[in-house]
């Protein structure tokens, strides 16, 4: 095993640290009080190449492997203090894997372009208001009327998609089918008929990021349109989830990293009894657990990386490192605010967003109790 | 148009450790970075060559490391890279190094513009960028803030930062500018910038195929002999004046009158 991050990748990184911190960082605090989605941030982001990483060169990509795009969005996790807008690029980047794997060539011809260069929003709709963690209980229908599918139905907590040009939307195509064989995939644009999407939604965290409703009313979309065969949409699921649950455990760990410095910087400069905070064992051994949570999730986060790079499953692998950063990600921002006491508190500190941004973490992609299911599950239990 | 940049790869921080032997310095387990006014200088030659076409190529001497301070310049738009690295040309002072440098723009050819950094931060002695210009008898105008405009390829305005404030200058090229802070600050490649930049080619030269005398290179052709290095102690300390009242105002102003005043004397 190499535990090595080599020049190349090292040059990502510390270019990608030095542009967020440049270009990304301002007016955080305003844009999270008011959820207003930061455009003109993410229109840097698409100069910067950062949504064409993984992609191959003939669509505008990078051609990057996934375990370095993985470090180049732990770098931006790291860096970009705006966790929504470090969520929004990883959608956009997991929906063009997703279409990358599965679509046809006209698909990717037409839209991976614009998703690589970020011109093109991307969103990916498969939860409902009756299916959150029974994800495939979907009641969104698609009914094959000769050459075109006919879509009804009501997605909810969209990621991006009220800024979205282009959703790729999981709808039920085989009602008697319970997961397996019952579900197709489509790439929706936004104007098509009966396409309707509602405002963002209010949350207590992430709030930059845009969550909406889909209404899919009596939306007709070609045939041409499905990505991958009909009633494959169980395997795409699964497959992309393993890629979605690694890339968000990238920017979840890049945040746990930022916030351990930024516990040590504070708890070295704040005296109280005359004597740094960090000479107090209460407060130390809460950086060291953060500093061991940091190691351990990189161990896994690469390793899972890595098998997506050599075309295996990573299943396991995925659940486990999205349990793990979620929850340390949670543990450590909460320890944080509590190392930075009533500043900490403060909305200026910033410690107290990414707090509130963490809690995110634990019920999307999978909530934490689901991936334990996960896991038992592949364990035999 | 043609454009040679000189840069430089120098410790990140000032906490650095020298060699007892030879007082240079220890390059073993530091972090470098580009010298701060070479990006400034190269940002400048980026800006020509946008404007009025032409090449740039960017040139550094120092061990095979410096090779990422090359690549930094290559992603940042640099057409071409030179490195110049032998053990011969290590523990080089400024008149060595200018030769060595002077040695391979006699190779390839000197170009119409040469740019470099007013000083770098680790010697912080200015002196590199004139004594190349002096082994290839040329102009040279140092601390440079401006270049204003290129005339018919032949002649350069440049503002120049002098004691009193900044003289406009026109000067017949070719010519080596040393530049200081600009108010254009050095762009960040973006990522597709890094990723093309691997496919370029960085050329190293070593003494045998610039063919220069390595008695009058590295160490051994360095008249500069340094006796002794150290770290200076640093044991001024602050004074507290409470400024509650006109009566500690006082205090203070005759405090700097009189520290005006030894200074004069």
């Amino acid at each position: 095993m190499d535990f090595d991050i080599n020049t190349d990748q090292q040059n990502l990184i510390k270019t990608i640290k030095s542009f967020a911190q440049k270009e990304l960082n301002n007016n955080i605090i305003d844009d999270d009080k008011s959820s207003r989605f930061p455009m003109e941030k993410w229109k840097k982001c698409h100069k910067m190449g950062l949504f064409s990483l993984p992609f191959p060169e003939k669509y505008g990509g990078l051609n990057q492997s996934f375990l370095t795009t993985c470090l180049c969005i732990q770098a931006l996790g790291f860096s970009c203090k705006d966790s929504g807008l470090v969520h929004s690029i990883v959608t956009q980047i997991i929906c063009g894997i997703q279409l990358n794997l599965f679509g046809s060539d006209l698909l990717k011809d037409k839209y991976l372009p614009g998703i690589c260069s970020g011109e093109t929003i991307c969103a990916q709709a498969i939860t409902e208001a009756d299916s959150g963690s029974d994800a495939l209980a979907m009641k969104t229908k698609a009914i094959k009327n000769t050459e075109n599918y006919i879509l009804n139905g009501t997605k909810m907590f969209i990621t991006n998609e009220p800024i979205a040009d282009l959703t790729i939307v999981f709808a039920r195509t085989n009602p008697e089918a319970k997961s397996f064989g019952a579900i197709s995939v489509f790439i929706l644009e936004k104007d098509t008929p009966g396409f309707e999407k509602c405002k963002a939604m209010e949350k207590m965290g992430l709030r930059t990021l845009q969550n909406g409703e889909l209404v899919l009313t009596e939306c007709e979309v070609k045939a041409s349109s499905r990505i991958g065969t009909e009633g494959q949409g169980a395997i795409i699921f699964s497959e992309s989830m393993e890629w979605e649950r690694i890339l968000l455990s990238a920017a979840n760990l890049g945040k746990m990293e930022h916030v351990l410095d930024l516990s040590i910087t504070y708890s070295k400069n704040r005296k109280q009894f005359d004597q740094s905070i960090c000479k107090y064992q209460a407060i130390s051994n809460k950086i060291s657990k953060m500093k061991v949570q940091c190691e351990l999730s990189k161990l896994m986060l690469y390793k899972a990386a890595e098998l997506k790079d050599h075309q295996k499953r990573a299943s396991m692998e995925s659940s486990m490192i999205k349990y793990a950063v979620s929850e340390y990600l949670k543990e450590s921002c909460a320890n944080s605010l509590q190392i930075h006491g009533a500043n900490g508190y403060m909305t200026e500190t910033e410690i107290e967003r990414y707090f509130r941004d963490s809690i995110a973490s634990t019920i999307y992609s999978g909530t934490s109790e689901m991936h334990l299911n996960i896991i038992g599950k592949l364990l035999g239990l | 148009m043609l454009i040679n940049i000189f840069i430089k790869q120098v410790p990140e921080s000032i906490d650095i450790e020298m060699d007892a032997k030879t007082h240079t310095l220890c390059r073993e387990s530091i972090a470098y970075q580009t010298n701060p006014f070479d990006l400034f200088a190269l940002e400048e030659g980026l800006l020509l060559k946008e404007k009025y076409g032409g090449k740039t190529r960017v040139l550094s001497m120092g061990p095979p490391q410096a090779v990422k301070a090359l690549e930094e310049s290559l992603s940042m738009g640099a057409d071409d890279a030179y490195l110049l690295s032998d053990p011969l040309f290590s523990g080089a002072d400024t008149y060595a190094t200018s030769y060595t440098l002077s040695s391979v723009l006699k190779l390839i050819g000197i170009g119409d513009l040469i740019l470099v950094g007013k000083q770098a931060t680790d010697g912080d002695t200015g002196q590199v960028g004139p004594e190349l210009a002096e082994h290839l008898k040329i102009t040279h105008v140092t601390n440079v803030r401006s270049i204003k405009e290129i005339i018919n390829g032949k002649k350069v305005i440049i503002s120049k930062m002098t004691e009193k404030g900044t003289a406009l200058l026109e000067v017949e090229l070719p010519a080596l500018l040393t530049i200081t802070k600009t108010d254009k600050e050095p762009r960040t490649p973006t990522l597709r910038d890094i990723v093309q930049s691997k496919r370029k080619f960085i050329d190293i030269f070593d003494s045998k195929r610039l063919k220069i005398d390595t008695m009058k290179t590295g160490l051994k052709g360095s008249p500069t002999k340094v006796i002794k290095t150290f770290k200076p102690e640093y044991t001024s300390e602050g004074r507290i004046f409470p400024m509650s009242d006109s009566i500690s105002l006082s205090i203070l102003l005759k405090e700097l009158q009189k520290k005006q005043e030894n200074n004069v004397e």
